[in-house]
């Protein structure tokens, strides 16, 4: 089983691009799509008729006082038209008093956007009637700024330990998303050696060896789990280390669970090189299946986004929903061991059945 | 040493081998000649245990080896037709891994490397890898990567598919060395008849998954003991002249080859004259004729009616 190893190492040593170029693209994915996160959103407003500029400035100043949402003055039709074709989730129709939502979407952040317009728009509302009935209308207004400002009360939110509730952060999400995407690929290629090897003799000479065909299938499966977790070590470590970005408190247990998600990727990589019969065939699937796993399992998108129920059932037959859900849990939510029991114990189940299979198929597979 | 009996292998419901008997013996050069898709490859894998036979035995030494393929394995080194190595890897790499996995003990390795990328003339190129390698080097390697653990038998499958000249002579020569100095038992299959009757004692040919003829090369020329084997120049081939000529009465065989006939014909039967006739009907002149010492190749052809490449 070593030789096996060992040759398969040397071969990476030899080559070592693909493992750069994903680390790589682990590293600029996030950056690039977190920079875009970052970002506030644009929303476009915009008023009609003859008061329209008038109701424009008024609201355009209220909707972004102390908002991370960005309200633009629009021309009407351009963001009517930008909805339409999908390029904006929402646009805020606005009169003196009321507003109206355009929106083809249900994404969460339309409902976001909403909540905030909504409570400026109800503010406002009971601030002009307050004002309608007093004799210094400029006065009253500072007063009830100044004292919404500093509140006779106030709300404090922890979590159920007494801690400061943590905020849902997406960077941290792409983080594991991009890096998880990116070992899927390391993995797949390596185990896909298997049928490599199969298809140029090198299986059968070894088959003739004193090497036995578990000590083979070992090697191999082993060499991917390592070298997958190797890919996915280093990012962490970049992450972690370089470019000091906040991982919570238990790096051991991120860690513990990354290494059961490349067990279980592993064994599913392992079913689907069992599905097929060429290693070229290999190449064009697995690549074209495989960036579409996170997509189903929500893992590039706000939780709850997803919320079909075929499409949440295909994405928990795959180990990176599981494996999101654990490492956001840590991160977050300072998750232990036993609070994340149960997505290891599915990524430990997909990967024993998915073992299973796909050695057998392998085995059956002649090429 | 090595035995077959009647040993088949179907592929759903067709028989690619077909009730092959065989024996090798200790020293022994064994040609197995054949045309693509004889069966030699599947015979092979079953022998070296690779492939289980749908009936029939293989046995070493007189125990079976179907049930307890180990036995063979240890003493057994297979040159597979295709190139079966690490192309990433470089040479020395490859047979370090070779000898890695065939459990050759550690301080003998280097030793064995070495000696074995010597006796392959590749080691001043042990550096390379193998994918800068000819086509030629690449099949030295794969046979250098089949005698690290140093075999009593050495199965080559077509070892010398697709090289140039040089590199074959230089391939059939190390066989030669190997046989005449380690006295390996060599089992040595291929089409070319010319490396068959160059490298091997005894000879099967095998045709459609079953052994026509076998024996010692003498003893596969004496089928033709009967007959003559002309072969005639023209300034021009003439399909319907060979057909013609085919159908005279002691003729039992036409190959055309190129510009030239080659023509068994019944032992000292006299065909001059009427091929003579038939070249001046069909407008062809003929340019040499020559009485030719018969061939593997022709005894392949009077058993078959086929070449050995067709």
């Amino acid at each position: 089983m070593i030789p096996v190893f060992l040759a398969q190492l040397a071969k990476e040593r030899r080559h070592p691009v693909i493992l750069i170029v994903l680390i790589a693209a682990s590293v600029a994915g996030t950056v690039i799509f977190t920079g875009g996160t970052q970002a506030p959103t644009e929303i476009a407003i915009f008023s009609e008729g003859t008061q329209s500029e008038a109701i424009e400035e008024k609201w355009e100043t209220l909707l972004n006082h102390n908002s991370e949402l960005q309200f633009v003055v629009s021309n009407p039709e351009d963001a009517r038209e930008s909805v339409q074709q999908g390029q904006a989730d929402l646009a805020i129709r606005l009169t003196e008093t009321d507003y109206t939502v355009i929106t083809s979407s249900t994404m969460p952040d339309v409902a976001v956007a909403e909540q905030h317009v909504r409570s400026v728009f109800e503010q406002e509302a009971v601030i002009e009637s307050a004002l309608a009935q007093s004799v210094q209308p400029e006065l009253l207004r500072t007063e009830i700024e100044s004292a919404i400002g500093d509140p006779v009360m106030q709300m404090n939110v922890s979590s159920l330990g007494g801690d400061e509730l943590s905020g849902y952060d997406m960077k941290t999400q792409l983080i594991f998303a991009f890096t998880l995407l990116t070992a899927m690929f390391m993995i797949g290629f390596r185990v896909n050696n298997i049928l490599k090897d199969k298809v140029y003799g090198l299986w059968d000479r070894m088959i003739l060896s004193p090497v036995t065909k578990t000590g083979m299938y070992t090697a191999y499966i082993t060499y991917a789990f390592f070298i997958g977790f190797v890919q996915i070590l280093i990012v962490m470590l970049i992450f972690r280390y370089f470019m000091n970005v906040e991982l919570g408190d238990r790096f051991d247990l991120l860690l513990i669970v990354l290494a059961i998600f490349t067990f279980s990727m592993v064994s599913v990589a392992t079913l689907l090189t069992g599905l097929v019969k060429k290693p070229e065939l290999f190449y064009a699937i697995y690549p074209s299946v495989i960036p579409m796993i996170p997509i189903i399992s929500g893992a590039y998108m706000v939780p709850g986004t997803i919320t079909n129920p075929v499409l949440l059932f295909i994405g928990d037959l795959f180990p990176v929903s599981h494996a999101m859900d654990a490492l956001l849990d840590i991160v977050m939510y300072n998750a232990t061991l036993q609070d994340v029991t149960q997505p290891i114990m599915m990524m430990i189940l997909i990967g024993v059945i998915s073992m299973g299979i796909g050695v057998n198929l392998v085995e059956r597979r002649s090429v | 040493m090595i035995e077959t009996i009647q040993l088949s292998k179907k592929f759903k419901d067709k028989t690619v081998v077909q009730d092959v008997d065989m024996y090798l013996d200790q020293g022994e050069s064994v040609g197995l000649l054949g045309p693509n898709g004889a069966g030699k490859s599947t015979t092979i894998s079953m022998i070296s245990s690779l492939l289980k036979p749908s009936s029939g035995d293989v046995k070493l030494n007189g125990e079976s080896i179907i049930k307890n393929p180990s036995d063979i394995r240890k003493v057994l080194g297979v040159v597979p037709q295709d190139i079966a190595l690490y192309q990433e890897l470089t040479a020395y790499e490859n047979l370090k891994f070779f000898g890695r996995i065939y459990r050759v003990p550690k301080d003998q390795l280097e030793d064995r490397i070495q000696h074995t990328l010597e006796l392959v003339g590749l080691k001043d190129r042990q550096k390379d890898l193998i994918k800068t390698f000819s086509g030629g080097m690449k099949r030295r390697i794969n046979i250098a990567s089949a005698l690290l653990h140093q075999p009593n038998i050495l199965i080559l499958d077509e070892p010398t598919v697709g090289i140039d000249p040089q590199s074959r002579n230089y391939i059939l020569e190390m066989i030669r060395r190997l046989k005449v100095q380690n006295g390996t038992t060599i089992l040595y299959t291929s089409h070319y008849m010319e490396e068959v009757e160059q490298l091997c004692d005894r000879v099967y040919i095998m045709d459609h998954g079953k052994v026509i003829a076998s024996g010692s090369q003498s003893e596969l020329l004496s089928i033709l003991s009967n007959e003559d084997t002309i072969s005639v120049q023209l300034s021009k081939m003439s399909p319907p002249l060979a057909k013609e000529v085919l159908a005279l009465e002691p003729v039992r065989q036409v190959e055309e080859d190129g510009d030239t006939l080659k023509i068994i014909s019944k032992k000292s039967s006299n065909i001059i004259s009427d091929l003579v006739r038939l070249a001046d009907q069909h407008q062809v002149k003929i340019i040499n004729f020559q009485m030719v010492n018969p061939s593997l190749e022709d005894v392949f052809l009077h058993l078959t009616g086929r070449t050995l490449r067709d």
